[in-house]
């Protein structure tokens, strides 16, 4: 059967350039997800990658500030395996019998989400004062998430239901979407709770239970809140 | 200059290097690339401290997290520049909403808007990948030139783009596609 890729060709482009918004962004992906395995989907979808990383080469170099390649050398390596190991590991899972192509980057993403480092103090500081403020039930874990950009932390008493959630300078996650937490409990995504940050500022209580999880996410859903993560984590935590 | 394909094999070999904790092989990387991320930041976000934390977070997320590259999406440095240019757009799109609370954001946007990319066209002796980009740009209708200006230089959603320069959405997005096939045909699989 010969399929119609005009609309997923239209919609790659302008996700290729960080564009696309709104529906589009579910729309893409409903009908990438309904073409997998789709060989065309995969060539158009690495032809508009390659064409806007190209266009960044019309741009005047700009030289860094000296130090830099140092700065980021003096980091330790968080690598979850070598790149060796992540090969054998696609050639495992390319293996398996009747896992589709959905499933597999599904994987590959609930990999990524353990990817969690580093500490916060600073927001866990800010979030103990917020916290103190709401009550004698105070938490005694201070989690703070690790993202692109703004601050993200939790807060919980292990054992006991419920969690703080609290951020700041986080983006907006577009018209018509919203953030959603995830509690990872082995390999397996739990959906924790819709957030809806105003003016880039969070700060509520979520209802859940934290059970086993060893980590937590968070992705930018649309407000349907999907049972199931959609979009590749913008924050992740360890609980660990 | 290197064909595109030892450039993309060389990058990869980096890559895979760096994943083994090379430091050199990084720095290589590095000089390969960080100026250019840096323009690119420093052109979305045009706040020198803002750009250079952009690309110090790409690479330091290249320096730990090379198993985050798949060759099969693409070649290293469309993944660097997809990764940088990502960032900078959210650092861009967050303040536009703060911006947008004020009436200051509508001088600003005006401003922004002054700043196509014919500065960039007007320069001279240039690396052959980087004339060779610009004359892609340079060839593509006007109509089309601007909204891969606004979108990608400029880091505008298509919404934005319809809203700001008053086109229906569907045309803001049929004219990304057609420039973006024409970028295509016209650059091939040449490269650095």
């Amino acid at each position: 059967m010969i399929r119609d890729h005009s609309l997923i060709d239209e919609l790659l482009a302008i996700q290729a350039l960080d564009g696309l918004d709104g529906d589009d962004e579910t729309t893409l992906d409903r009908e990438l997800a309904a073409h997998r395995p789709c060989e065309e989907c995969d060539r158009l979808q690495v032809e508009h990658a390659e064409v806007a990383g190209r266009l960044a080469f019309a741009l005047d170099p700009l030289p860094v500030p000296a130090g830099m390649v140092d700065r980021i050398l003096a980091e330790p390596q968080r690598r979850e395996a070598a790149p060796q190991d992540a090969v054998a590991r696609d050639e495992v899972a390319r293996d398996e019998v009747g896992r589709d192509e959905v499933g597999r980057r599904r994987d590959a993403r609930l990999r990524r989400w353990q990817a969690a480092t580093g500490v916060a103090a600073a927001i866990a500081l800010l979030l103990a004062i917020v916290l103190v403020t709401r009550g004698p039930a105070v938490p005694d874990r201070f989690v703070p998430f690790q993202g692109a950009s703004g601050e993200l932390a939790m807060a919980y008493t292990p054992g006991e239901p419920g969690v703080y959630v609290w951020g700041d300078g986080l983006p907006d996650p577009g018209p018509g979407k919203v953030y959603e937490l995830w509690m990872f409990q082995g390999g397996t995504p739990i959906r924790g709770a819709c957030l809806t940050p105003a003016d880039g500022s969070l700060a509520t209580f979520v209802d859940t239970d934290l059970g086993s999880s060893e980590s937590m996410a968070v992705t930018v859903e649309s407000e349907a809140c999907p049972a199931a993560p959609t979009t590749e984590p913008v924050y992740t935590a360890e609980l660990s | 200059m290197e064909p595109a394909e030892q450039v993309a094999s060389r990058d990869e070999d980096l890559i895979r290097r760096i994943g083994t904790g090379d430091d050199g092989a990084f720095r290589e990387l590095f000089s390969r690339y960080a100026s250019v991320a840096h323009a690119l930041a420093f052109r979305l976000v045009r706040q020198a401290q803002l750009a250079e934390e952009i690309v110090q977070e790409a690479f330091l997320a290249v320096w730990r997290h090379t198993e985050r590259y798949d060759r099969s999406r693409g070649s290293v440095r469309s993944w660097l520049m997809g990764t940088v240019h990502h960032r900078a757009v959210d650092a861009v799109r967050r303040e536009q909403a703060q911006r947008r609370r004020s009436e200051d954001a509508i001088l600003l946007q005006a401003g922004a808007a002054e700043d196509p990319i014919d500065d960039v066209l007007a320069a001279i002796d240039l690396p052959a990948e980087r004339r060779a980009v610009r004359e892609a740009l340079a060839d593509l209708p006007d109509e089309q030139r601007d909204v891969i200006e606004r979108m990608y230089f400029g880091g505008e959603s298509q919404s934005r783009i319809a809203e700001l320069t008053g086109l229906p959405l569907g045309t803001v997005k049929s004219r990304t596609l057609l420039a973006m096939r024409r970028l295509r045909d016209r650059l091939g699989a040449t490269g650095p």
